[in-house]
């Protein structure tokens, strides 16, 4: 197994993906990806030189616009029914500036 | 009567004669769910209520004299992966995540198959956020595979396939996003049918893979799935990726393959890993093909074996990006009394989400950060070029290419465990999803070593899934239609 990737790495890593990790789970987190990232490698190894890439396989797409016309939506009600916490018609989070916290 | 283990021509005949009625087929339907699905544990939900009010609706248009007006599937029992939005039921893609979600929405497939007259069933279990091959990664338990119940059904779409293998519905709904259709449909000897990228609009399905993920029916013969493809199929306004697709599925499906061009493609018939009796059942399959008078052709696909690594690459980013709206305030599990946004986010991920989810989003994680895109995204993008490209030559001198839908018949629970090995069991279904193509599992018979299903893996150019139907219909000449499972055969609930 190559080490593509150190503890450091699956740390930072962790942090762009927001995935909080025990220090206990970073080792193996670190080795099964190590794993994974091996069967890559043959992506790795092809001559593409000159080969456009194909990000989507309807490629002829672009700015996709409807009518600007009004259409039924969700109502405040519906968009909040499932949000595990709200107050006063709103999504509610732990303060972002300065102390605070949970309420 | 057993109405979830009858087609849908039997259905609708016996609506029509008055045998019965939709709400006998519904509530019937359900209490078949109730008993057999002890053993399968296919149905994450199960919604006696909107089965009964569908099922009144039928009822409402035979008394008027116009069954017809309901639509192609008419007091069809039918199911939804557990991944698609159907309002007021739940919809948690198997994980602790979206345990409690409850869907404000329903999703425009599910729409079609309820407008077309569908009774709707339930939820059906999954791998979680389908990241799987086996259905043991959902978060509620493992579905069993109703040929042996020691064994997996496959996956993601595993309670999908299991369903109708167990004779719990007619039809069903899954999603594929790398050979989570048809893998689980061979492992389950069902019809399984992963459209043409663009046939089926994506609306309200969670999102995986958004340039991979499908949508497609599970049946137990062409013309249903075929039917349901035709209720499926065509533009919706809320997906921009969905075609104006107007082709009558059914249409061909008795014209036999004589005349009909079939590959065979030897980097899939020699490639390491197939089992001998997989690989012999293939064999058979193309020899009947060509007494039939199809004619069989091989043809190259040089690239092909370099889609396993290029897809876990596009797959694992894409679903880093998609998974990304799980932020714990909108909707989805909360782990509340942090004193900061960032470590609500981090602890209420990482507590929501799995191990197989949590793996792919830092894989995804890891693969789009700077300096290492250019080392594997984007290479895999151009590899996904050269497969395409590989296809469409192939399709120059065939109408549709024949290969096995996975390389072994459905393995025991348990038999393997390193990731990189279980995603050998997507070998041959994942070039297609790269490609964008249409790919179906059609029920070939049983293995002679294992006793358990084999599927062929039919596979036809960019929107002309017709001909993939064409000869599966050809093969269900000679195979006979998918039965249930014997141990819930004629009312059997798995002893």
């Amino acid at each position: 197994m190559t080490q593509h990737l150190s503890e450091k790495d699956v740390r930072r890593i962790a942090e762009y993906a927001r995935i909080g990790l025990a220090d206990d789970e970073v080792v193996p987190m670190m080795n099964t990806l190590n794993n994974i990232i091996d069967t890559l490698e043959p992506i790795t190894q092809y001559d593409l030189e000159g080969v456009e890439p194909t990000f989507h396989p309807i490629g002829d797409l672009s700015n996709v616009m409807r009518e600007d016309v009004e259409v039924p939506g969700f109502t405040q009600e519906e968009a909040l029914s499932n949000a595990p916490k709200q107050q006063d018609g709103c999504f509610l989070i732990p303060s972002i500036l300065g102390e605070g916290g949970d309420r | 009567m057993e109405f979830a283990s009858m087609s849908v021509a039997e259905i609708q005949a016996g609506l029509a004669a008055k045998e019965f009625s939709a709400v006998e087929v519904a509530q019937q339907s359900v209490e078949r769910v109730q008993a057999a699905d002890a053993a399968v544990h296919a149905f994450l939900e199960v919604t006696p209520e909107l089965a009964l009010e569908a099922a009144r609706k039928v009822d409402a248009a035979i008394a008027a004299g116009d069954l017809a007006s309901c639509g192609a599937l008419a007091g069809v029992p039918v199911a939804f992966k557990d991944n698609m939005n159907l309002t007021g039921t739940h919809t948690t893609c198997a994980s602790h995540m979206l345990e409690s979600y409850v869907s404000p929405y329903t999703a425009t497939c599910v729409d079609r198959v309820l407008q077309a007259g569908g009774i709707p069933l339930g939820k059906l279990n999954m791998d979680e956020f389908a990241f799987g091959s086996t259905t043991e990664s959902s978060a509620f338990g493992r579905t069993c595979n109703p040929w042996n119940l020691g064994c997996v059904p496959g996956g993601s779409s595993g309670g999908s396939a299991a369903a109708v293998a167990a004779g719990m519905a007619t039809v069903t709904l899954g999603s594929d996003t790398g050979g989570s259709i048809r893998q689980p449909g061979s492992f389950c000897g069902v019809v399984a049918v992963k459209p043409t990228y663009g046939v089926v609009s994506r609306y309200g399905v969670v999102a995986f893979g958004s340039s991979l993920d499908q949508v497609g029916p599970f049946a137990r013969n062409v013309r249903d799935a075929a039917l349901t493809m035709n209720a499926l199929a065509g533009r919706d306004p809320l997906d921009c990726t969905s075609q104006n697709v107007t082709t009558d599925f059914t249409a061909n499906l008795e014209q036999g393959v004589a005349g009909m061009r079939i590959g065979v493609v030897p980097e899939f018939m020699n490639a390491e890993g197939l089992s001998a009796e997989v690989k012999d059942k293939i064999n058979e399959a193309l020899a009947k093909l060509e007494g039939m008078g199809a004619e069989l052709v091989e043809v190259e696909l040089p690239h092909v074996h370099s889609a396993i690594s290029a897809y876990y690459v596009i797959a694992p980013c894409e679903a880093f990006s998609n998974l990304a709206r799980f932020d714990s305030v909108r909707y989805g599990h909360c782990e509340a009394g942090h004193k900061d946004l960032g470590s609500q986010y981090e602890h209420s991920r990482s507590g929501g989400f799995g191990e197989e989810a949590r793996r792919r989003i830092m894989l995804g994680s890891y693969l789009l950060s700077a300096g290492v895109y250019e080392k594997y995204y984007y290479p895999a993008q151009q590899v996904r070029t050269l497969i395409t490209q590989d296809y469409q030559r192939a399709y120059e001198k065939v109408d549709c290419i024949l290969a096995p839908a996975a390389p072994r018949t459905a393995f025991k629970f348990g038999e393997i465990s390193e990731p990189a090995e279980m995603y050998l069991s997507d070998m041959y279904t994942i070039s297609i999803n790269i490609a964008g193509n249409g790919g179906m599992s059609m029920p070939i018979g049983l293995g002679a070593d294992t006793g358990m299903p084999v599927g062929a893996q039919l596979i036809t150019p960019a929107f002309k899934d017709e001909n993939m139907l064409r000869v599966a219909a050809a093969l269900e000449q000679v195979y006979g239609t998918a039965p249930v499972a014997p141990a819930f055969a004629n009312g059997k609930v798995g002893e």
